[in-house]
């Protein structure tokens, strides 16, 4: 048993390099335990790392080893090497004897693998991916910017708890979007700069960076409370589409239990006033 | 928070929301220039939801009226000019910052405007586009941008408004001439469908002539123009309403039909109805629309299925129409052409898109459907795989509709 250690936020090119490596070597995909270094920390007042006599510590040996002749054997689906890419980022760890499995079967059982979309790993694997998409087109719907003056500079700064390491794959959409402003995103493990050139990415943000109030947000409630249409609530409709979850970091949410509890009475009110108009003589 | 803004962003966002349209459409994709001078941009698909609200809508836009104030007086309408709201109105300043401070923070795709008629047609189109335009010209917006055309307000505003908005759209209303007629007695439906076929072909113009010189005309409404049908204020049936979709489908290349069910609104017309219409009509009304747009049905196989011009409450208009045609079936998913895999019932695009992708590698077993995640008690009785096909009887059994019902009512109120 070989245990191989990945790090923690992940990172595509050492995932990608490491299990190439250890395709070469023929490790099959039993033999290896893949651990994070989260999972280490966690551990270290257990059992000391190496302790175990089953297990021992691998690490790939670095690319020019290889051979032109071995590399080539290695070629895997383009779709493959997308897939992985987004799959990486999800929170869950069984992601990598996932991943390396799959990387497997391709090479040794089938170069078409991946379109036999009722195989068992096909399916978890498009499950994560379909998860850290959703993840992603979250945080670019419901992050919500607030304004500071810098010395007259304006910058706007978002906190945001994503579920999975999305913040990288969003970063796209907001530099194309919000180009000509200077704004940060902070999440629990890494912020994003930008300052209308370059893009900055850094580890351990502060949250208290993250300013307590906006001049704009006030107007934003008062839409909010105004373009719902108490004659129709659907609560249901709208937690699926925005789960409790997300909650906490849109100021618009603390209206929504309001909101409901009064729907009922304003509609009703509407009905009688409707219904005095239809008693009044013409 | 200033006090005045506020209490106009309150009446004309609240006066808005009976528009039913919420989403943005897809008008192709576009971003700011580094270094230019602009903010915003097109994602290439549907916009973004950046809010739901408890009514489960989707906020994608910052939708509001550029005034409540109107010359007109249509029965169903909250801002009619007899009707004793309160009346406010935005300068075209107010809308264009407001536009650009909730875009910043990121609330809101863009802006949808719409308006009460003040003065004169043309007066509220010259004001609107005023809007438009300077978002798009003094700020550079590359968001997106829904204005709502005055039926009669001259051609060259309309046709301006096209240059800046990413989709127009006219209300048709109501859909009957005769209903029009009673209920929006200052509107005409010549106008409207006038104003429909010309905005059609100065789209379909700028899509796709280049000058003589060879360049490109400017986008003109990329994202095409819809309309907005109120359900159950009248007495139109379904199937009157959904002829009039076909039409605007078929004859205005229209890229949506909105069907709003008609709810109460405060201080009401006597004409209108007590009682909201309900919202499973409406539903219904959306599931036939999707039908004809997406599952290549014809509007006469739609109506197949409906009984005394009504679609089913009970059942779906797909479902309502298998159970009116069962000697099609049973389908069988391994060899069916893709059009009949449309019309299995429970059987989307994509799951339709699912089967085909999958028989190329193999034949299909009852297994694989459900590793798919298909509906498969749904569409039990109407298809075949390798290894199942219906119980002889099942077709043919008087209760398949009863026990196709949903267990449990879905909650639509």
């Amino acid at each position: 048993m070989k245990r191989i250690i990945m790090p923690t936020p992940p990172d595509f090119n050492q995932w990608r390099e490491t299990a190439r490596a250890a395709m070469l070597e023929y490790l099959q995909p039993h033999e290896i335990l893949w651990e994070t270094e989260d999972q280490q920390q966690q551990d270290l007042f257990a059992a000391p790392p190496d302790s175990n006599p089953l297990t021992t510590k691998w690490t790939a040996t670095p690319l020019e080893s290889k051979t032109t002749k071995n590399r080539k054997a290695l070629k895997i689906p383009r779709k493959f090497h997308d897939l992985s890419k987004i799959a990486i980022c999800h929170s869950n760890n069984e992601k990598y004897p996932l991943l390396y499995r799959l990387l497997w079967r391709l090479v040794n059982e089938r170069k078409n693998l991946l379109n036999l979309t009722t195989d068992k790993d096909v399916i978890d694997l498009n499950k994560l991916v379909k998860e850290v998409r959703r993840d992603s087109y979250k945080i670019t719907a419901f992050l919500r910017f607030r304004e500071i003056n810098e010395a007259g500079e304006s910058r706007y700064i978002a906190w945001y708890e994503p579920e999975h390491y999305s913040l990288e794959r969003v970063m796209d959409f907001f530099t194309a979007r919000f180009t000509n402003m200077a704004w940060s995103i902070l999440t629990p493990y890494r912020a994003a700069h930008w300052d209308g050139q370059n893009l900055t990415i850094t580890d351990a943000p502060d949250k208290t960076e993250y300013p307590k109030e906006d001049e704009l947000e006030p107007y934003w409630l008062k839409y909010y409370a105004s373009t719902f249409n108490p004659a129709r609530p659907k609560k249901s409709a709208m937690l699926n589409q925005m789960p409790m979850k997300y909650w906490k970091n849109m100021p618009e949410t603390h209206l929504i239990p309001e909101l409901l509890q009064k729907a009922e009475s304003r509609a009703k009110d509407m009905i009688e006033k409707s219904r005095h108009n239809t008693l009044r003589a013409p | 928070m200033h006090d005045k803004l506020a209490f106009k962003l309150e009446i004309l966002a609240d006066a808005a929301k009976y528009d039913a349209s919420c989403a943005s459409g897809t008008a192709g994709k576009r971003r700011a220039q580094k270094g230019g001078k602009g903010i915003g941009s097109l994602t290439g698909g549907t916009g973004i939801c950046h809010s739901f609200t408890p009514d489960g809508r989707c906020v994608s836009l910052l939708k509001i009226l550029m005034t409540n104030q109107c010359i007109y007086d249509c029965h169903y309408c909250i801002n009619r000019r007899s009707s004793n709201v309160q009346r406010a109105r935005f300068t075209v300043e107010e809308v264009v910052n407001l536009t650009l401070g909730f875009y910043k923070r990121n609330y809101i795709e863009g802006l949808f405007l719409s308006s009460g008629i003040i003065k004169s047609p043309d007066y509220t189109m010259e004001e609107m586009v005023r809007i438009a335009k300077s978002l798009r010209q003094d700020h550079h917006f590359k968001g997106y941008i829904h204005l709502k055309t005055i039926p009669n307000a001259a051609l060259e505003l309309q046709q301006q408004a096209g240059l800046y908005a990413d989709r127009l759209s006219i209300n048709i209303e109501l859909p009957t001439t005769s209903s029009l007629g009673t209920y929006a007695p200052e509107k005409n439906i010549h106008d409207i469908t006038g104003a429909m076929g010309r905005l059609r072909e100065k789209i379909r113009e700028h899509k796709k002539s280049k000058t003589y010189k060879g360049r490109r005309l400017p986008r003109f409404s990329p994202g095409g123009q819809s309309t907005q049908m109120i359900i159950g204020a009248d007495q139109s049936n379904d199937k009157t309403i959904l002829r009039a979709s076909n039409r605007l489908y078929k004859g205005y290349r229209l890229r949506r039909v909105y069907y709003s069910a008609f709810s109460p609104i405060p201080d009401a017309s006597r004409m209108l109805p007590l009682k909201p219409a309900p919202l499973i009509r409406e539903h219904r009304l959306y599931q036939a629309d999707w039908l004809l747009r997406f599952y290549e049905f014809d509007i006469n196989e739609i109506l197949e299925g409906t009984q005394n011009d009504m679609l089913s409450e009970d059942y779906d208009p797909k479902l309502a129409y298998a159970l009116q045609n069962r000697h099609m079936f049973p389908i069988d998913v391994n060899k069916a052409e893709k059009h009949l895999l449309y019309r299995i019932p429970g059987l989307g695009p994509r799951g339709v898109a699912k089967i085909i992708h999958l028989r190329r590698q193999h034949t299909l077993s009852w297994q694989d459907l459900k590793r798919l995640r298909l509906p498969v008690r749904k569409m039990k009785p109407f298809i075949i795989t390798n290894d199942y096909s219906p119980a002889g009887n099942m077709l043919d059994s008087l209760s398949l509709g009863e026990s196709l019902k949903p267990a449990i009512q879905l909650e639509l109120f």
